[in-house]
């Protein structure tokens, strides 16, 4: 997968590469909207992650032209803006996702994950975890043929959990992931302890669920 | 009490005092009147008498007699010429009784005593009381006719006046003071007014107005433009823990850099909120959503469910399905909500309840209710709860109070009003009031 990076912040598009050249993205930098449009011109690319906010040339209009350049891949927004009215423009132009700064980068590589399946359709969203298998885009989980009824807060942490696999994910990211902005300040709380409880009684009532892991003072992660 | 009908009033009253005052005056004053015309013409009728007596001698009345005495045909004046009792007073005027003719009548009678050809004669003119007064009583009518008709003319035209002098006062009531609400984004022109104080109070107005909006609108950019300024920062901050997280595994730093993106997070939080606020008070969001009460309820309710449960608290939720409310922000609507359901959560105790209900069955304003069982508010930190980052002192979660000046912006930017009233360890009460322009009862469905 090839990722073309426009951010005219360097620190910050410097550790969006880093973080997704471990995930085996292939990343290009942009810092201006100059830089982004040569890149455009001599390479194909799966994502462009664009930041509206550019020195040199709105970005809504970089979108435009990147869209005519290179209509397939797929566009995420980034912006510090945050206006309702950016995301809909943004939206309306062709973009596919749109995530308001500051976001994490664990967020960032699950909504490429979901828009990578989402494209790609049914073909290989099918997960297998110790006897259990979920189908990531029908949004299920199996025990042989039997379904598990997941709320869905439920299942998105364990999609979300299973994305970053054998990463131990601490209960602020996997909170900000469900809640967004809604998530709190308080989290000595147990929210997310309550949810995982009702996923491992759910599951193990089936077989074993020894893959959903508690890291003792960080969160959860998922190991296979 | 208004200006213009305290002056009415004193106008009214101050009229109504000389009216009464006059009206008690008057049988006095025309009595007196009548009576001191009286005199005069009595003591003239004296001296013609005298100066007769002068010129033609006393014999001219006595004709030979010893006294003279004369009456008018209805008795109504007499005159007596007698020789005078000794030691008899010079001079008087006196109202007394007299048998004239058999019949006993009050005059008004001057005494004269006077000297002629060395005799005291004392000439007495008398005029009956009925005769002074018969003009009293018409006089007295008459002039309270007109004294009235005068009153009433100078209070229809101080009325008037008075109503035409604070009519830019009213204007400047109306349209500067009442129902303004901050911030003023409609503006007045002057009023036109020729009295100076008036024109002073409105630009006065004028210029505070104008200078707390300026105020305001700077403070607003100012906070618009910090959080933007701390959202590219706070992001890096943030992608760097999060790579750096992966980079050491060891347990020990694991917990140091979770304490640390915790801290970020918190200024996030509060960097995001302030932000919101901002974009409310920049009139950033539409209000054109339509939303059924009982399903926003339900739906944070929904939402907060593993908060709830993780408190062990217990919910009931009463809210009429009937109820629409129109012309909002359903987003900020929910927020609100959320913040307010979050907050009974977060302050209840362990076990505790929370309840959820309405008044549709009852009058307008439509209210919605939320009450909980939990520590409660310190009746010294209510009046600050909604103010951005105070925390109540007594308060021991972490929290950094900028929730509920979320809920007060959200609530401000709609109308609403917020009714809180608590207990220090009994709960607290919340109560939303919506303005009636945005409610709408729908024929009842079926629960």
């Amino acid at each position: 997968m090839k990722v073309l990076i426009v951010e005219d912040e360097r620190p910050m598009a410097l550790e969006m590469e880093a973080f997704l050249k471990k995930a085996f993205y292939i990343c290009d930098l942009a810092f201006s909207a100059r830089q982004a449009n040569e890149l455009l011109d001599n390479n194909p690319y799966n994502f462009i992650l664009l930041d509206l906010g550019l020195p040199d040339k709105d970005g809504l209009v970089v979108l435009k032209e990147a869209k005519l350049k290179c209509p397939d891949a797929s566009y995420i927004i980034l912006t510090a803006r945050g206006d309702l009215e950016d995301r809909i423009k943004g939206l309306d132009l062709g973009a596919d996702d749109y995530l308001p700064k500051p976001f994490s980068l664990l967020e960032l590589q699950s909504r490429m994950a979901a828009i990578s399946r989402r494209k790609s359709g049914l073909a290989g969203s099918l997960v297998q975890l110790g006897d259990f298998s979920i189908d990531l885009n029908q949004r299920l989980v199996f025990f042989g043929k039997t379904s598990i009824e997941l709320s869905k807060k439920e299942f998105d942490l364990l999609s979300y959990l299973l994305l970053h696999k054998n990463r131990p994910l601490t209960r602020l990211q996997l909170s900000e992931h469900i809640w967004g902005s809604f998530s709190d300040d308080d989290y000595d709380s147990n929210y997310i302890d309550v949810h995982i409880k009702n996923i491992r009684k759910k599951l193990t009532v089936h077989a074993p669920a020894d893959w959903l892991q508690t890291i003792r003072g960080i969160g959860y992660k998922i190991k296979s | 009490m208004k200006l213009l009908n305290k002056l009415t009033l004193y106008h009214t009253l101050s009229k109504t005092v000389i009216v009464i005052l006059f009206t008690a005056l008057l049988p006095l004053l025309v009595r007196e009147i009548a009576s001191r015309y009286t005199n005069t013409a009595l003591q003239e009728q004296k001296n013609k008498v005298l100066q007769t007596i002068d010129k033609n001698g006393i014999d001219y009345y006595f004709q030979g007699d010893s006294s003279y005495g004369s009456y008018t045909m209805l008795k109504e004046e007499y005159i007596s010429l007698d020789a005078a009792p000794a030691g008899f007073p010079a001079d008087t005027i006196e109202t007394t009784q007299r048998i004239v003719d058999k019949d006993t009548l009050t005059y008004r009678i001057l005494s004269h005593v006077f000297e002629y050809n060395h005799k005291k004669y004392l000439l007495e003119i008398g005029k009956t009381l009925a005769a002074i007064d018969q003009y009293n009583a018409p006089l007295q009518r008459v002039a309270l006719y007109a004294l009235a008709g005068l009153i009433l003319a100078t209070l229809l035209i101080d009325l008037f006046f008075t109503r035409l002098l604070l009519r830019p006062l009213g204007i400047i009531i109306r349209t500067k003071l009442l129902n303004r609400k901050f911030p003023f984004k409609d503006s007045h022109p002057p009023v036109k007014t020729t009295t100076t104080d008036f024109r002073y109070l409105d630009d006065s107005i004028i210029d505070l107005m104008n200078k707390i909006t300026a105020a305001f609108d700077k403070e607003r950019e100012f906070t618009s433009n910090a959080s933007h300024e701390l959202m590219t920062p706070i992001s890096i901050l943030q992608n760097k823990m999060e790579n750096l997280m992966d980079a050491m595994p060891q347990e020990e730093a694991q917990e140091k850099i979770m304490g640390m993106m915790q801290t970020l997070n918190r200024l996030k939080k509060i960097v995001r909120s302030l932000l919101l606020i901002s974009r409310i008070e920049n009139d950033q969001f539409v209000r054109q959503d339509s939303v059924q009460a009982y399903s926003l309820v339900e739906e944070v309710r929904a939402e907060l469910e593993d908060r709830i449960e993780a408190g062990c608290i217990s919910i009931e939720i009463n809210v009429s399905r009937s109820v629409t409310l129109h012309s909002l922000n359903r987003d900020l609507l929910f927020q609100l909500l959320y913040n307010l359901i979050n907050n009974a959560i977060r302050y209840n105790k362990k076990e505790g309840s929370i309840r959820i209900y309405d008044n549709a069955e009852t009058t307008e304003p439509y209210i919605l209710t939320i009450e909980d069982t939990g520590i409660g508010i310190d009746k010294a930190d209510l009046p600050f709860i909604f103010n951005r980052f105070k925390k109540g002192s007594s308060t021991t979660t972490e929290g950094f109070g900028i929730g509920l000046s979320i809920v007060k912006s959200i609530a401000q930017y709609h109308g609403i009003e917020l009714q809180l009233v608590s207990e220090k360890g009994l709960g607290t009460t919340c109560s939303i009031v919506f303005p009636a322009q945005i409610t709408s009862m729908s024929p009842s469905l079926p629960a």
